[in-house]
Parts: C-alpha cells; structure tokens; sequence
C-alpha cells in the first residue's frame, strides 16, 4: 500500500472527529481499517485520546461559586446606587442641550445688543458665543471622560488588590 | 414506513430541542439585560465547572482560573445587555472569559495569549523547570494521573483550549470560531494540530 493511501486514512480519521465525513469516505476508511493495521492503530490511539479527554475531570475549587455570586451581588448593589446620580447626570446633560439649541438665537441677539451697546469688537463678542455654547459640552465630556477613568481604574485596583 | 415516522420524529425532536435553547437563551438576555440577581446566580451555578474548566486550560493555572472565573461573571453582570440570545450563553460566556485572559496577559506582558502560545515557541506557557510538574499538571493529577491529563498539559495553550472547546464544551466549528473571533479555517487547523499533538504525547507517553 502507498503512503497516500495512509495519508488519506490518517486525514479522514482526524476529519471524521473534527467535523464529519461523507457516507462514501466512512465506507473506504472503515475498509481500509480492517486490511491495515498501522492505520487502525492511529484511529485507536486518537479514540482514545479523545474519550481520554471527553471524561478528563479537573476539581472543584470549594466555595468557589458562592464567593463569586457574593462579589456579583456587592457589585450589583453598587452599579444600583450609582444608577440614580447617572441617570441625573443624563437628564441634566440632554436639558442643558436642549436649553441651549432653543435659546441659542435668543442668546445671539443678547450678544449682539451688548456688543453694539459696548463698543466691543464683533469678534470678541462672536467668541464670547461660541464660549457659551461649547463650555457646557466641554465640561459634560470632562465628567464622562472622569467618569471612565474612575471606572477603569477601580476594576484594575480590584484586580491587583486580588 | 416505520423509517420514515422514525426519521419525523427525531427531526420534530431536533427542532424542538433548538427551540428550546433559543428560548433559553432568549429567556437569558432577557434576565442580564434586567441585571436579574437570581438569574445570575442560577448562571453562575450552572456554569461554574465548565467555565472554570475552560480557565484552567487557557490559563495553565487553577488560581489564576479562579481569579478569572470571578471576574469573568462579574463581567457578564457589567455587559449583561451586550447578549442578545442569538448563540448559545457558554459561547458568549468563554468570549469573555478568552478575552479577559488576553487582556492581562497584554497589561502583564504586551503580548496576546496568541503570541504567547505560538506553538513554535518552545513550551509556551508552561514554566521554566521541565522536571518540576507544571500548575496545570498539578490540577490534573491531583484527580487522576491518566495519560491523557499529562499530555494535555503538555500541549500548547492554543490547541488545548480548541480541544476543550470541541470535545468537552461540544461547540460547533462556527460558534468556536466566535469565541475565538478567528475564521473557521484557522479554528479547524487548530483542531487538527491539536489533536494531532495530543495523539502524539499520548503515544511518546505510551513508547517512553
């Protein structure tokens, strides 16, 4: 026998255990099994590698389960304390902007007024807007930003304090 | 005839039975999206061996697998709405789990768990003194000292995890390949490595 025809066996033996065969290559591996004894031998050994590894246990830690659900409960009670202030933040952020597009024309004209009331140049006063309104956003991406960072620092402080 | 009610019943059993796993796993994002705390404690019981199982072989660790078994559920409370119930709940659990691994070994290391299991590499994730038995070797024999466990932890962490993924959690190539985020191919040439370095320790093991 040539060694492709090995080759093939020892292929369609791993095959058949990784994702199947067809009906036709079951038949000639089984055929070939039966005439060649080294082939048989490869498919016995990776039996029994794989029934070794399908009833292989690996103990239990004690305890392990309930000190985890313990730490998924104290973790839960946390976020639903947070929650409340988050969900505030959230309402007073979308008021804000919403304050700000509707008074937005109203504001442009106030500083148009005191600008011309003034003297002060168009461009200070076109700035002093543009301060107005991007300030608010600025500052409520610094608190999500800070936010963030208290996050990620406080899970890698719980992972180093383990 | 009696071929043929056979053949209806088992595809009416099979549908059934994909039904009812949607149904759970539908039934499961639902209670993470609500951050349900029976649920989860239900979940954490339920999986607890097979998710630390799974730890114990990428990991190569039985404390370090349990550091990460319980900040892997303490991430599934955190993400739990990121489920949609579409695959199966172990599938989206090992994702986690893999990628929390991958996360330290990058903060330890600044390497990938892929590149630290290069199997080109010699003995990747085992430890320096090849006569002292490795943690995972202790882990396993502490329950039997069959071959099959000592091979297994003398092969790569890759192939291990691909094995473990296919043969004991019995996930299919594509939801594997989802936990893995690689393509099919990559999963099933992993597979065929794996099992062939298994067969090959178990059969250096029998000779030597």
């Amino acid at each position: 026998m040539s060694d492709k025809i090995h080759d093939r066996a020892e292929q369609l033996i791993a095959q058949e255990r990784v994702e199947g065969i067809s009906p036709a290559d079951h038949d000639w591996l089984s055929a070939h099994l039966q005439d060649c004894a080294q082939c048989a031998n490869h498919a016995r050994h990776t039996e029994h590698a794989l029934r070794g590894l399908r009833t292989m246990a690996i103990p239990m830690p004690t305890g392990l389960a309930s000190r985890t659900q313990f730490r998924v409960q104290l973790r839960l009670q946390e976020i639903r304390e947070r929650e409340p202030k988050r969900r505030a933040l959230w309402l007073a952020c979308v008021v804000s902007w919403a304050f700000g597009i509707v008074s937005a024309p109203y504001v442009w004209r106030l500083f148009q007024w005191f600008g011309e009331r003034t003297g002060v140049p168009k461009l200070v006063w076109e700035v002093g807007f543009g301060l107005w309104w991007t300030i608010p956003a600025l500052f409520f991406v610094i608190v999500v930003f800070m936010e963030k960072m208290r996050q990620s620092s406080e899970s890698e402080l719980t992972r180093q304090s383990k | 005839m009696s071929a043929t009610t056979s053949c209806l019943t088992a595809n009416r059993s099979a549908t059934l039975f994909s039904t009812l796993m949607a149904d759970e796993a539908k039934s499961i994002a639902r209670g993470l999206q609500k951050r349900d705390p029976d649920l989860l404690d239900h979940l954490i019981e339920l999986y607890q061996y097979r998710l630390f199982r799974y730890l114990v072989y990428i990991t190569g660790s039985k404390e370090r697998a349990e550091d990460f078994f319980q900040e892997t559920w303490i991430r599934v409370l955190e993400r739990g709405h990121q489920y949609d119930g579409k695959s199966k709940f172990e599938a989206w659990l090992f994702a986690i789990a893999r990628h929390l691994v991958i996360d330290w070994q990058r903060s330890k290391k600044a390497q990938s768990l892929d590149s630290l299991t290069d199997p080109e590499q010699e003995h990747p994730l085992q430890f320096a003194n090849e006569k002292e038995p490795s943690p995972l070797q202790q882990v396993l024999s502490q329950e039997s000292e069959e071959n099959v466990q000592a091979s297994m932890s003398q092969i790569p962490a890759i192939y291990r995890e691909v094995l473990v993924l296919r043969f004991q959690e019995e996930l299919q190539i594509e939801e594997m390949a989802g936990v893995l985020s690689v393509p099919i191919s990559t999963v099933k040439s992993r597979l065929y490595r794996g099992l062939d370095a298994l067969r090959g320790r178990l059969q250096g093991g029998a000779a030597s």
